[in-house]
Parts: C-alpha cells; structure tokens; sequence
C-alpha cells in the first residue's frame, strides 16, 4: 500500500464527515475544542500503539500479515457498506466536558473496527510512523469539521459526503482483501 | 445507559473480532523444522515410491489404506513425473536409491518411444501426450546434469523436436499428437504447456545455443498473457510448472514481463501455502476449512514457489524472498509432520505402502509423494544453507 492509498485508507475509515454527525456540542453548534483535543490524542495514540504491537501480536496469533490483510479488506468494505447505507450515526450518551473526547467520539466513533484493522494493516506493511501519520492526517480533518457549527443543512451535506467516503471505503477494503490474496 | 451503549459497542468488537478470527484467520500452524527432519521426510518419499516399483519399472500408483485396494489405473505423465522428483531427489541429495529407482523407471519408459520424422516421442499406453514428454525430456535432463552421462544426449533433442512440433507459432501447446494421422490435437492440456516449456528450459541448459531457451520463453509468454483466456479458465492457473521454467530461463530471456509473472506465480502459491497452513481437519476448522488439502496440490504450490526462491538473487523477486522463504519452511514443517511414519505404518495392512506417503482421506497416490518430494527438496536446500551460514 503506498503511503498516499494509506492517507485515503484512513481519511474513508474515519470519514471526519460522518463521524461529525450527532456529536455532542457546546452552545454554538460546535464540538468542545478540549474534547477533540483528547479524542484526536487518545485517538492516535490508540491506533499507533496498535500499530506498534501489530507484529508481535499477529505473530503470538499465528496469522501472517497478507493473510490479515485480507480480513481487514473484509471488515473494512462490510464497515463501508454500513456507513453507506446508515449515512447519520446514532447519538450516543455524553459524559460532558472533555470528556466527550473519550466516550462518544474517541470510542465508538473514532476508533471502530475497520480503523483498528487498518491500523493493524497498515504498520505491518507500510510501518507505525507512516501508519500513525496517516491517521493523524485524517484525525486532523476530523478536529477541523468538529469546530465547524451545524446545522440541519449542514448535517445533509456531511451524511451525503459521507456515503461518498464510505463508497471509497469499500474500494480500500477490496483493494486490502486483492492484495492480502494476491501477496506471498 | 451509557454503561449500557458501552457494553454493546464493546460486544460487537469482540464478536466481530471472534468471528474474524474463526472464519478468516485462523491460526497458520508452522511447526518446526530441521535439515535432519526434512531430509528423514524425502528418503522416506523415496523410499515409497521406489519399494513400490513393479519388475517392469512402474510404479505404484495409488493406494486407498481403508480399502486396503491398490489402484490399478496409471497415467504417463504422472510417471515421467515421479521420475523427474527422483532425479530430482539424487540431483539435490546424492539419493543412490533415487538413482537406482528412477534409472529403472526410465528403462520402462525407453521401450515405449518412437520415431517419426525427425523427432523421438514417448508413446506411453497408446497415446502420445505433450505433458508426459515434457516431463521426461526434464527428467533426462535433470539426470544428464546430475550425473554427467551423456547418453541420452541425442533422445533428449529427438524429444526436444517433438515439443517443437506441438508448439503453436503463439506460444501454446498441443496436448497430443496422434500417431495414426501424424497430425497434432488442437487440445490444450491443462498442464503439459508449462511441463513442455520447462523441458524446453532445460534442454537450453545441456545444448546451449541450439535454440531451445528461445522456444520456452515463447511458451512463457503464451502462459503470462493469453492462455487462461484462450483455453477457457475464469482464473489464472497457478502453475508451477511455468514457475519451474521462469526459473530455468536464461537470464537474458528474464524480460520485465516473464519476471512479473514470476511475482504473480509467487503470489497463487503463497496464499495456497498460506490457506493450507490454516487446515486442521478437527472441529470448526473442518467445517471451514475442510480437510488438509491433497498432497499433490500442497506439494505443487510448494514446489512452484521452490522455483522461484532458486532464482531469488534477481532483484525484481529480492523483495518477496523472505515471505517465499517463511512459506517453504512452514510447508515443510506441516508436510513433514503430515507424512506417515514408520511407526505408523508399523501396524497397518500393508506398511509399505502406508510408511513415507502423505495421504488425502485415506487416499494416496504417486504423484502425492512426487509434488511434496519437489517440494521438500528445495525446503532442505534452504534450511542447509541457513544452518550452514549459522
């Protein structure tokens, strides 16, 4: 995977757009600046950990990196076809504060399944720092969509948005799964 | 309600992850493997396949241990086949009993030949088959370089004419010729391509510049680019016997294109070694996975990408050496553990047909234990220059 379909990769599995959606948000129609803040660092950290400790745990697993690299296309297109065909994700409770940044946003939002396998995926093949660049880059679109305000029209054009990443999701995930089947 | 939400995303991430986790990948068992281990396994092959032989220098060619029924039937390929493993087998490990055996199974074959023409073909219980020709012009040649005997320097050009003959000008491959008409059958086999062209290779080998390399490339071309389409395969055939030619090729008919499909062979052979490492045949992994696959079918993809990690030194394949090599030894590894032992065998009907073989639900055959020797052979020339190099 090149370092720019990584970049891609991860902008459609985060997809800032969708994820932006039914958020909690301060007085002024804006996620809190202190919860995107903690989402995005316990965000990157979570997926550069993983990244870090992909080898040795695949290893401990006995699964090869190709052959993952096929169950992340799979997890990772059924993720996309989710978010195609649920543009607007569910509200979820608020903790409040900056602790939003954690519980909803951090996890579920940000850190779902496909963006684990990804991680995982990615710093076996492409290495943790290309792997963690490459989510950062797309965490910071999300911190820049977070301090935009919404409202209902607003909403539309990002879960429309949105579908169009997911659709690209999908082709990341059968581009994974082709290139885990085809790899030695 | 949060605790509630919490319990439920962080359920569907460990189900999800379980399901992945039995469905998709499970564990890919490689056991470990010494030279000592590898080497037990193919004089063990051999031995199989050599105490089988008949007075007239046949083989054995299956044996269902349930039945206890040997299998009565026998195929010309498959037996130039087990031939070319035993040269093989004497080439890579100085076998005597290889020699012995495969030199007596030549002595069957050498009495079925003919002449039309110019060319010398094997006529092989009535039907002159591309493949089988292949297979022992490769044999012949493999033995020429083992042992530098040249007598049979003259039939393997004769045999060499013959391919030519069922060389179309696009690089396929007649699967037979008929003697009756004197005339080749425009069918394609589905293997005697690549066993035809990696003949043609070696064939370049013992008679350089006599233009036989030239004609294998042209089949390799003919394989990397319009066969599967031509003769009617939705998928590309993993084949190792194309990978056996790349790998004998000259290097200044290694072009960009043969290279890369070279790459696409390592990759077949690598997802089958990969998806066979993840058989089990007990519990779930039965039910999706099935059982450990035909030895045949492991045996070809370990040979195939054998091949390739011998020509690993080029450096468009320099990049796929230590994934091909961590194939080879886990395939040794899994085969190796999968063979019957002698102490297995000791109780059974008829140990000499048990001991040494790599059976498919109760099934073995000879082409079994020829695929998985190839395969070997190149597993113990890795690991000998790993312990070497320790």
């Amino acid at each position: 995977m090149s370092g720019l379909l990584l970049v891609v990769a991860f902008m459609a599995a985060i997809n800032p757009l969708r994820s932006r959606i039914a958020l909690p948000e301060d007085g002024r129609g804006r996620v809190r600046p202190a919860a995107i803040a903690v989402a995005f660092a316990v965000s990157l950290g979570a997926i550069a950990l993983l990244g870090w400790w992909s080898a040795p745990i695949l290893g401990a697993l006995e699964v090869t990196p190709e052959t993952f690299r096929i169950a992340a296309g799979l997890v990772t297109i059924l993720a996309g076809a989710w978010a195609f065909a649920i543009p607007t994700p569910a509200a979820e409770p608020e903790l409040g504060g900056w602790r939003d940044g954690l519980w909803p946003i951090a996890f579920p939002r940000l850190l779902a399944p496909e963006v684990l396998m990804l991680a995982f995926a990615g710093a076996t093949q492409n290495g943790v720092a290309a792997t963690a660049g490459a989510a950062a880059a797309a965490l910071a679109v999300f911190g820049l969509v977070g301090a935009m305000p919404t409202g209902g029209r607003t909403i539309r054009v990002f879960a429309a948005a949105g579908r169009v990443l997911a659709v690209l999701l999908v082709l990341v995930g059968i581009f994974l799964m082709i290139d885990g089947i085809r790899d030695v | 309600m949060f605790r509630r939400r919490l319990a439920l995303h962080l359920s569907v991430l460990i189900v999800g992850a379980a399901v992945i986790r039995v469905g998709v990948t499970p564990a890919e068992v490689c056991p470990p493997i010494d030279g000592a281990s590898v080497s037990r396994a193919i004089d063990e092959a051999v031995r199989w396949i050599v105490t089988g032989m008949g007075p007239e220098g046949r083989y054995t060619y299956g044996y269902h241990r349930g039945e206890d029924r040997v299998n009565p039937g026998y195929n010309g390929p498959r037996h130039a086949g087990v031939t070319m493993s035993l040269y093989q087998a004497h080439a890579f490990t100085g076998s005597s009993e290889a020699l012995a055996g495969a030199d007596r199974a030549l002595g069957f074959a050498l009495q079925g030949m003919f002449t039309h023409g110019d060319f010398v073909a094997w006529d092989v219980l009535g039907e002159v088959n591309t493949g089988a020709n292949g297979l022992l012009l490769a044999a012949l040649a493999i033995r020429r370089e083992a042992t530098g005997d040249p007598r049979h320097d003259e039939l393997m050009r004769g045999i060499g004419r013959f391919l030519l003959i069922q060389q179309y000008p696009d690089g396929s491959v007649s699967g037979y010729w008929h003697r009756s008409t004197g005339t080749s059958d425009p069918i394609f086999g589905t293997y005697s391509t690549g066993e035809a062209s990696w003949a043609l290779a070696l064939l370049d080998h013992a008679f350089p510049g006599e233009g036989w390399g030239e004609a294998a490339a042209r089949t390799v071309d003919y394989m990397a680019t319009d066969r599967d389409r031509r003769e009617g395969r939705l998928t590309r055939l993993p084949d190792h016997w194309a990978a056996y030619t790349i790998s004998e090729l000259r290097p200044d008919l290694l072009t960009d294109e043969r290279m890369d499909y070279a790459r696409q062979l390592a990759g077949y052979f690598g997802m089958r070694l990969r998806f066979e490492a993840q058989r089990r045949g007990d519990g779930i992994n039965l039910a999706l996975r099935w059982f450990p696959g035909p030895p045949a079918g492991v045996g070809t993809a370990g040979e195939g990408i054998g091949a390739l990690w011998a020509i690993g030194d080029d450096p468009r394949l320099a990049d796929l050496q230590p994934n091909i090599e961590e194939r080879m030894l886990c395939t040794a590894g899994f085969m190796a553990q999968r063979q019957v032992s002698a102490s297995e065998a000791a109780d059974a009907l008829r140990p000499d047909l048990q001991r040494g073989a790599w059976f498919y639900r109760g099934y073995t055959q000879m082409d079994d234990q020829q695929h998985v020797l190839s395969s070997l052979l190149y597993a113990l020339t890795l690991i000998e220059s790993r312990e070497d190099g320790r």
